[in-house]
């Protein structure tokens, strides 16, 4: 069995135990949270070889790279990161993830997305918020647009998106402009996840399922 | 009993199948049906999907057999394999994999026509134009499979299968670890388990080669389809042995010479002599009827045409984010020599114009440029009629345009032509 624990402090907790709850918390089933761990070995393993995703190794997957800043991992890694402890554990790994299966649900998804976007937390995405994630994005595909071009865009999404006229997006705002906009949802859901058993097949041997 | 689904050895044991009661539900997820066949280390079950109902076969594989015979490594990175693999019209996909500590369950596509044996054995021996639709189809499993680096190396008959409209099915492509092993008499048992697939170099244990070896096999099964037969059979196995050795088979008389000449270049029992994958779809008999081969199309997990919303609409703030890699969570998933890339860029163009370009550039090679009606993009089409790169061409501003080339595969190979497009 794997040495590492999913929960350290908490005794008398089996990582099948674990499994099964996050199970029963998810839409993945027991199998699929063991061919996720051998993702999240490996993840976990790629800079510093501790078993847990510290955001280099978040970067690295996502980016190839482990040093470069950018402002969506550290997003994303602020979101998995639920007990903000500065590292993504296994269950929070799961449970995060869960929420990208093909088969959750929609409200999940819109709600991840929006706290995903609002990169200060503030309950809503205001225009300099837009403008940066805008910015972040051309940087890092070293595009360069004019500014006045970028200030529009900026501008022009926020009009559509904001109803009630306040010069910014809110949660239900954001809902109602996904719903306009489905594809803005697309990041959201992960194909992957529903043949993860095949991608990762070494569970088959170490499974602790006792039947079917 | 009806034993379709794959190579499961039937045995005529009078032991009662344990049938599934009504209620066995596989991990809350697959209800299982009726029990299709048994063989050494295997059973296979018909089952449904609880969630949609879709039919599927079970592959119940007792785990401590494939332990015990050392094969643990090969299954798992079979499986991977197989995964690679999927999506061609005449392969059984595997679903899924679950697991308990006791057994495997490896969960495939549901071929509903049963075995391509059945058929040969209940109505004897086919025309060739029946025979040339089920070759024609088999090979293209075979070169799919091949070209992806993975050989079958038990090609047969009882491989076989047809789904619902009557079209080819192999397999167990890439399973070899969980196909039922010699019995541990050393012998291979009953019909499905003769050597008369085998072809020559193995028996000759000279080590050989997984291409050649499944070309030999589509011969044998190509002669027994239209000829209603084994061409080699006997019942003694060292007298089979030397027939295969030797190559001895003959061809009555009622085969076109066409066909004949074609399964004496199959059943050439020199390797290196004989017939390729790439030559049998030159082959006179093959190509009958002008058949074109180039059109057999692999279901890719393409990227979908961004439906008509994208066509005249200007991407918003949130389409351009959500262009940035960080956001994009299958990097999590997919290994650095991933085959799929995607490149942007911006330019200050017109639309028409970027299409015009890529059509240009694509001129003098292989490879075709399908306009979208729907969108304003273009796909790239290698020889054989399959996906290599979307071009697709989203609107800024009213000036700037954003142009992504998502290249699938093996475009990757041609780097002369993503140079170019990079050039823009």
């Amino acid at each position: 069995m794997s040495c590492f624990c999913l929960r350290k402090g908490k005794p008398a907790k089996t990582n099948h135990d674990q499994f099964i709850m996050l199970a029963s918390e998810t839409s993945f089933t027991v199998n699929e949270v063991e061919a996720l761990l051998d993702l999240y070995k490996k993840l976990s393993s790629a800079v510093i070889d501790d078993g847990l995703i510290h955001k280099e190794e978040l970067q690295f997957a996502l980016l190839r790279n482990s040093s470069k800043q950018n402002l969506f991992v550290d997003r994303v890694f602020d979101m998995f990161d639920i007990k903000r402890n500065g590292v993504i554990e296994f269950t929070e790994f799961v449970r995060s993830l869960s929420i990208f299966h093909p088969n959750a649900s929609p409200e999940k998804k819109i709600e991840f997305a929006f706290r995903l976007f609002d990169i200060r937390q503030s309950g809503y995405i205001g225009h300099n918020e837009l403008k940066e994630m805008v910015l972040a994005t051309l940087t890092e595909s070293d595009v360069t647009v004019p500014d006045d071009a970028v200030e529009s865009i900026v501008e022009k999404t926020i009009r559509e998106a904001d109803s009630n006229g306040d010069g910014k997006i809110d949660g239900k705002e954001w809902k109602e402009y996904v719903g306009k906009n489905p594809s803005l949802l697309k990041m959201m859901t992960l194909p992957y996840l529903k043949d993860i058993t095949l991608a990762f097949p070494s569970f088959v041997l170490r499974t602790q399922v006792e039947h079917c | 009993m009806s034993f379709s689904q794959n190579d499961v050895v039937v045995e005529t044991e009078p032991t009662t199948p344990p049938t599934p009661n009504d209620t066995t539900v596989l991990l809350g997820k697959y209800e299982l049906r009726e029990l299709l066949g048994v063989g050494a280390s295997a059973k296979v079950y018909h089952a449904t999907r609880v969630t949609d109902g879709k039919s599927v076969a079970v592959k119940a594989v007792s785990k401590r057999n494939v332990l015990a015979n050392g094969l643990a490594e090969n299954l798992e990175r079979e499986i991977s394999v197989t995964r690679r693999l999927r999506h061609h019209p005449n392969i059984i996909n595997l679903l899924e994999v679950l697991a308990t500590k006791t057994k495997i369950y490896l969960i495939m596509e549901f071929a509903a026509g049963g075995e391509l044996f059945q058929k040969v054995a209940d109505g004897g021996r086919m025309t060739e134009d029946v025979a040339r639709k089920y070759f024609r189809q088999l090979i293209s499993a075979v070169k799919h499979c091949h070209s992806a680096g993975v050989y079958h190396r038990d090609l047969k008959l009882d491989n076989l299968l047809l789904d619902d409209d009557g079209d080819l099915q192999v397999s167990d492509f890439g399973l070899s670890a969980v196909k039922n092993q010699i019995r541990p008499d050393g012998l291979l048992h009953t019909v499905c388990g003769t050597p008369a697939y085998v072809a020559p170099e193995i028996l000759a244990k000279k080590g050989y080669n997984g291409a050649t070896v499944d070309v030999w096999s589509c011969g044998v099964v190509l002669f027994a389809l239209t000829v209603g037969f084994l061409p080699f059979n006997d019942y003694n196995i060292t007298v089979l042995y030397r027939k295969i050795y030797r190559g001895q088979f003959r061809c009555p008389k009622w085969i076109s010479s066409e066909l004949k000449k074609l399964l004496s270049r199959l059943l050439d029992v020199n390797p290196q002599t004989r017939i390729t994958v790439d030559e049998i779809m030159q082959d006179p008999w093959f190509n009958a009827g002008g058949y074109r081969f180039n059109r057999v199309l692999v279901e890719q997990q393409e990227p979908e045409w961004e439906k008509s919303q994208i066509k005249t609409k200007m991407l918003n703030a949130f389409d351009l984010i959500s262009f940035s890699s960080g956001l994009d969570m299958s990097g999590l998933f997919v290994n650095s020599g991933d085959p799929n890339k995607v490149e942007r860029f911006v330019l200050r163009q017109k639309v028409e114009r970027i299409i015009e370009k890529v059509e240009e550039v694509a001129k003098g090679t292989k490879i075709r440029v399908r306009r979208n009606e729907k969108c304003e993009g273009a796909r790239l089409e290698g020889q054989d009629g399959n996906l290599i790169a979307l071009v697709l061409v989203y609107r800024l501003t009213d000036e700037l345009v954003v142009v992504e080339v998502k290249s699938i595969g093996k475009m990757n190979c041609n780097p002369n032509l993503m140079s170019c497009l990079m050039k823009f």
